[in-house]
């Protein structure tokens, strides 16, 4: 461990009675890195952003954020985040709202500046708590980033948002990460996650199931999609099911096939053999949602 | 940290129901009780007249009302939301939010306190010396801090739907038995030697002590004391045990 890394997790574990909510996480965050924490629900993603941001204590091991403790790092002023649900000021206006943030952060941004980045100039004096859930969730983001932070922290940030305003928020996000800040968010948008994150962790039951580049975990589960058209007539479902490391097969009315294969020069070769003729043959790694859906069964038969 | 004090003092302006129940209510009670009294006649052995005696009464009760009153039922409405938990993800200093909050009802106490002054000497007449009316403001509203440390602890130890009935318990037990809204000397005998007890009954009797011209009783120094230690204390212990499971 060097003192530059911004997130330590060792063998972290949290337990609910018996129920292991983190169970032997170990993890590194470092300067400038994007990463997405990815898991279904109750893989244990909110008691991980907990642990990390000292609201929760582990029951076992230790977190380390920027050198000290996750309290020590927010009272500081270098971790920014965004809660998915946290209330806010009854009684005030958006505006005064992000002016308490910048008085209360060492290295305040302006706030007109952190008021636009969050696209919330124009609702600048609206009251706190009467906004829609979308404006709402920006009032938290312009929280999270009314100062200089080394760490922001966002859970489920984009939840809410439209297309427009979700694509506004990761350009600034982008921006950060570009300026030497560590982006840790977790998501249940797949495609965020492969679009935006130059790192992902999947969780699954409290454990660290893969941490890696998005590619590198599509890869990972060593599963290829096969997908290709059988003149009618030719197609014997019973025979492409027997080709050898094929783990799904899928016909369409139209005649196109779609297998997963964990061999897929293997299952081409021997569908040849068929002595059939597949047209628009087409081989492909599978989609981070397929990726993340083939890890997660894995575990879960394992566990089984 | 006084950003937040300014907006919290705001948020107490700004809503009409806290401003009319712990700044005007009190005023209000004042002439109702007082209205039609004699203002010749002493009261008992006081050498107080009614006026005078309510006056400390409800000024006193109108800084319990915006200390308590206020302050349990914001408290235990925002750590049920997730506000406490968002200002615990800023740089704000642990105890900086209840510091905040009592700053914020302190402020809301004041008011309450020199308008039932303006209103008993206006329409009532009650006199005292300059110094009288200093020490007075001074008095009730450094003592409004017991309470405020009460309406913190309940705000933690009460969630939802419990901290209003309970506020009001509180509230209402600690006023009618201390002699708030009647002097003690009206209850039977049992139940006056229980209110010498009360913090309420210690905080309108170092008022009056003022108007008397004496020192403040060590009895009602002592138990005031006493109570804050204690509310002090439970506040403090019931706010980090919510912040340990946050």
């Amino acid at each position: 461990m060097t003192t530059t890394d911004t997130v330590v997790f060792d063998r972290v574990t949290k337990k609910y009675g018996d129920v292991r909510a983190v169970d032997g996480v170990t993890l590194t965050l470092r300067p400038g890195e994007t990463v997405a924490l990815l898991g279904p629900n109750g893989a244990g993603k909110s008691t991980t952003l907990d642990l990390l941001l000292g609201l929760k204590r582990p029951d076992s091991g230790s977190v380390t954020v920027l050198g000290t403790g996750p309290r020590e790092a927010i009272v500081a002023g270098r971790v920014g985040a965004m809660l998915q649900s946290g209330g806010l000021m009854g009684e005030v206006t958006v505006a005064e709202l992000v002016r308490l943030a910048c008085g209360l952060h060492p290295r305040p941004y302006p706030v007109p500046e952190v008021l636009a980045r969050a696209g919330l100039t124009a609702i600048a004096d609206r009251r706190a708590d009467k906004l829609s859930g979308g404006q709402a969730q920006r009032v938290r983001f312009a929280l999270a980033t009314a100062g200089d932070s080394d760490l922001i922290v966002l859970d489920e940030p984009t939840t809410g948002m439209d297309v427009t305003a979700r694509r506004a928020f990761w350009a600034t996000m982008r921006d950060q990460a570009d300026r030497g800040r560590t982006v840790l968010f977790a998501t249940h948008y797949l495609e965020e996650a492969d679009a935006i994150a130059d790192r992902v962790l999947v969780l699954h039951r409290g454990r660290l199931l893969a941490d890696g580049t998005a590619a590198e975990i599509k890869a990972s589960t060593g599963m290829r999609r096969i997908a290709f058209d059988l003149p009618e007539g030719t197609l014997d479902e019973a025979a492409l099911r027997r080709l050898p490391a094929v783990t799904a097969v899928t016909v369409s009315p139209g005649g196109t096939v779609r297998m997963r294969s964990s061999d897929a020069d293997a299952t081409v070769h021997a569908l040849y053999g068929l002595g059939v003729y597949p047209r628009n043959i087409e081989v492909a790694g599978l989609g981070l949602e397929q990726a993340f859906v083939a890890l997660t069964e894995t575990e879960e038969a394992v566990a089984a | 940290m006084s950003g937040l004090i300014r907006l919290e003092v705001l948020r107490v302006l700004r809503n009409r129901k806290s401003v009319f129940f712990s700044v005007i209510y009190p005023g209000v009670l004042f002439l109702l009780i007082a209205g039609s009294a004699d203002s010749g006649t002493t009261l008992g052995d006081t050498g107080l007249t009614l006026p005078a005696y309510m006056m400390v009464s409800m000024a006193s009760f109108g800084a319990l009302t915006a200390v308590l009153m206020g302050n349990s039922e914001r408290i235990a409405k925002e750590r049920e939301n997730g506000w406490v938990r968002q200002l615990r993800l800023t740089p704000l200093p642990g105890r900086g939010y209840v510091l905040a909050k009592t700053a914020g009802a302190a402020v809301a106490a004041l008011p309450a306190i020199v308008l039932v002054f303006v209103v008993a000497a206006v329409v009532k007449d009650v006199r005292l010396d300059a110094w009288q009316w200093l020490a007075l403001t001074g008095a009730i509203w450094a003592g409004s801090f017991v309470f405020a440390a009460l309406g913190v602890a309940i705000g933690y130890a009460a969630t939802g739907d419990a901290v209003r009935p309970i506020t009001m318990i509180v509230y209402f037990g600690l006023s009618l038995l201390g002699g708030l809204w009647m002097p003690t000397t009206t209850f039977p005998g049992w139940l006056q030697d229980l209110a010498v007890w009360l913090p309420t009954h210690a905080y309108a009797a170092l008022g009056r002590a003022i108007e008397q011209h004496h020192a403040p009783g060590v009895r009602d120094v002592t138990v005031l004391l006493v109570f804050f230690v204690l509310f002090t204390g439970g506040a403090a212990w019931l706010y980090r045990k919510d912040t340990l499971k946050a």
